[in-house]
């Protein structure tokens, strides 16, 4: 429960301040956040699993963001950025929609 | 996993990404905290969670806000403008319809004031002259005539061959067009339109920048000219004239498309902007041998004549005469511009 409120209490901070983003960092803003998505969802099934561990936790959410804001990077520089977000997007998608569909089948037995 | 062979083994990559999402160090984590004798789950309530949790919050916020397409300000102004275009004209064209529909109840009053002043033999004198004047939309047999810019229009090398160089040679000019509803004119046209604008007596067809204008409004492609009139008679007469071979060589040289067709029922529209300009009486009545009276009457009796009977020799007859001198100075002009309602005014005696 704390943790979301924790979340909510982000989200309003967020909104609330409107920082703006400095325009180098705006071309990896999206692909962090499907990472970002990715780490919850993992935890959230690690919860439900009963195999929650929060350094393990912190440690995936911050090494996906970085991995994937590190792709997309590599990928400006060779010159495939948009085709190697595809892929990291493609990626992290399918382990979000599997990883949820544990949590569904946790939380709904079905 | 099963120990035998799995038939997908070689998707080992697709396998693992969908069936164990979850990264392996949750599990070796448990273990070990297990194996310490500890419970496998550690709490959702430390800091560290909660810290991550506020920070997974504020990235998903600033993402959201600063990822939005903002409004500009000039996006702003040009849907401003979009909407004040629109709306006026929406506004001209109601006012349009309403001019029409005025016009047409001026014309009724006009019919029945004639009638109760006695002077009835004058209302299909009126008709012929207003058809003639192209104050009323009219409905017949005729030609359409569709010219379009050629599909490519790149320039050529040598511009300057066609006299309205400088522009792309694919594209349709105002000169083609003039030479084109001149040669409809010389084959026994009795009402001409382009695009739904009607060419009166008085109509200009004109050039401003890329744009041809017809009437002071400008035309976007294709360029659809309705002429009606006898449709066999004018195709005959149209297709051997220099303007048919004009627009013929038009296709071969410079590609530019031209679909002509006849048809049983066109409409061609009243020009709107129709006012009247000169008003002289007409008739019996005593000053009848005055020379502005002579000059009008003929200048009315010689459409009347071709509007009641066939068309093709007084049309050709006038266009003939008047194509030279109008095509220089760009207008389609017929040099009659006066006529327009000559009789609206009441028969003074």
């Amino acid at each position: 429960m704390i943790p979301v409120l924790g979340l909510l209490a982000g989200l309003a901070v967020g909104l609330f301040l409107d920082p703006s983003v400095p325009v180098w960092l705006q071309p990896y803003l999206p692909i962090a956040v499907i990472a970002a998505l990715d780490a919850v969802f993992g935890a959230l099934r690690a919860i439900l699993d009963g195999i929650f561990n929060d350094k393990v936790f912190v440690v995936s959410f911050l090494s996906n963001v970085v991995v994937a804001a590190f792709i997309v990077f590599l990928g400006d520089q060779l010159g495939v950025g948009s085709q190697l977000s595809t892929g990291v997007v493609v990626v992290l998608g399918v382990r979000i929609f599997s990883n949820v569909a544990s949590i569904r089948r946790h939380l709904f037995k079905a | 996993m099963s120990p035998e062979r799995r038939p997908d083994e070689s998707m080992t990559l697709l396998t693992t990404m969908m069936e164990r999402p979850l990264d392996a160090d949750y599990q070796e984590a448990a273990d070990r905290r297990v194996a310490a004798g500890l419970p496998g789950a550690t709490s959702t309530r430390t800091v560290l969670v909660v810290v991550l949790a506020i920070l997974t919050g504020f990235l998903f916020a600033v993402a959201a806000q600063s990822l939005r397409p903002k409004p500009t300000a000039a996006a702003a102004v040009k849907k401003e403008l979009v909407t004040r275009i629109e709306a006026l004209q929406k506004h001209g064209t109601d006012q349009e319809a309403k001019v029409a529909a005025l016009g047409k109840q001026v014309r009724d009053y006009e019919a029945l004031a004639l009638q109760q002043s006695g002077g009835t033999d004058l209302t299909s004198t009126i008709k012929d002259l207003e058809v003639q004047a192209g104050a009323v939309p009219l409905t017949g047999p005729g030609l359409t005539l569709t010219l379009d810019d050629a599909a490519s229009t790149d320039a050529g090398a040598d511009a300057g061959s066609r006299p309205s160089s400088g522009f792309q040679e694919g594209r349709v000019t105002s000169g083609d067009l003039q030479i084109i509803v001149n040669g409809l004119w010389g084959a026994g046209a009795e009402a001409i339109s382009i695009n739904g604008h009607r060419l009166s007596s008085t109509a200009a067809i004109r050039f401003a920048g890329q744009a041809i204008i017809v009437d002071f409004r400008p035309l976007s492609r294709p360029y659809v000219i309705t002429a009606l009139g006898d449709s066999q008679g004018m195709q005959q007469l149209f297709e051997p004239s220099f303007a048919g071979l004009y627009l013929s060589q038009l296709t071969d040289e410079y590609k530019i498309r031209s679909i002509m067709a006849g048809s049983d029922s066109l409409t061609v529209p009243g020009d709107s902007a129709v006012r009247l300009e000169v008003a002289e009486p007409v008739g019996p009545p005593v000053g009848s041998t005055t020379p502005g009276a002579t000059t009008l009457q003929q200048g009315t009796t010689a459409p009347k004549r071709s509007a009641g009977a066939g068309v093709a020799p007084t049309g050709t007859g006038t266009s003939t005469a008047r194509s030279p001198s109008d095509t220089p100075s760009g207008t389609t002009d017929s040099g009659t511009g006066s006529p327009a309602s000559p009789t609206s005014q009441e028969n003074p005696s």
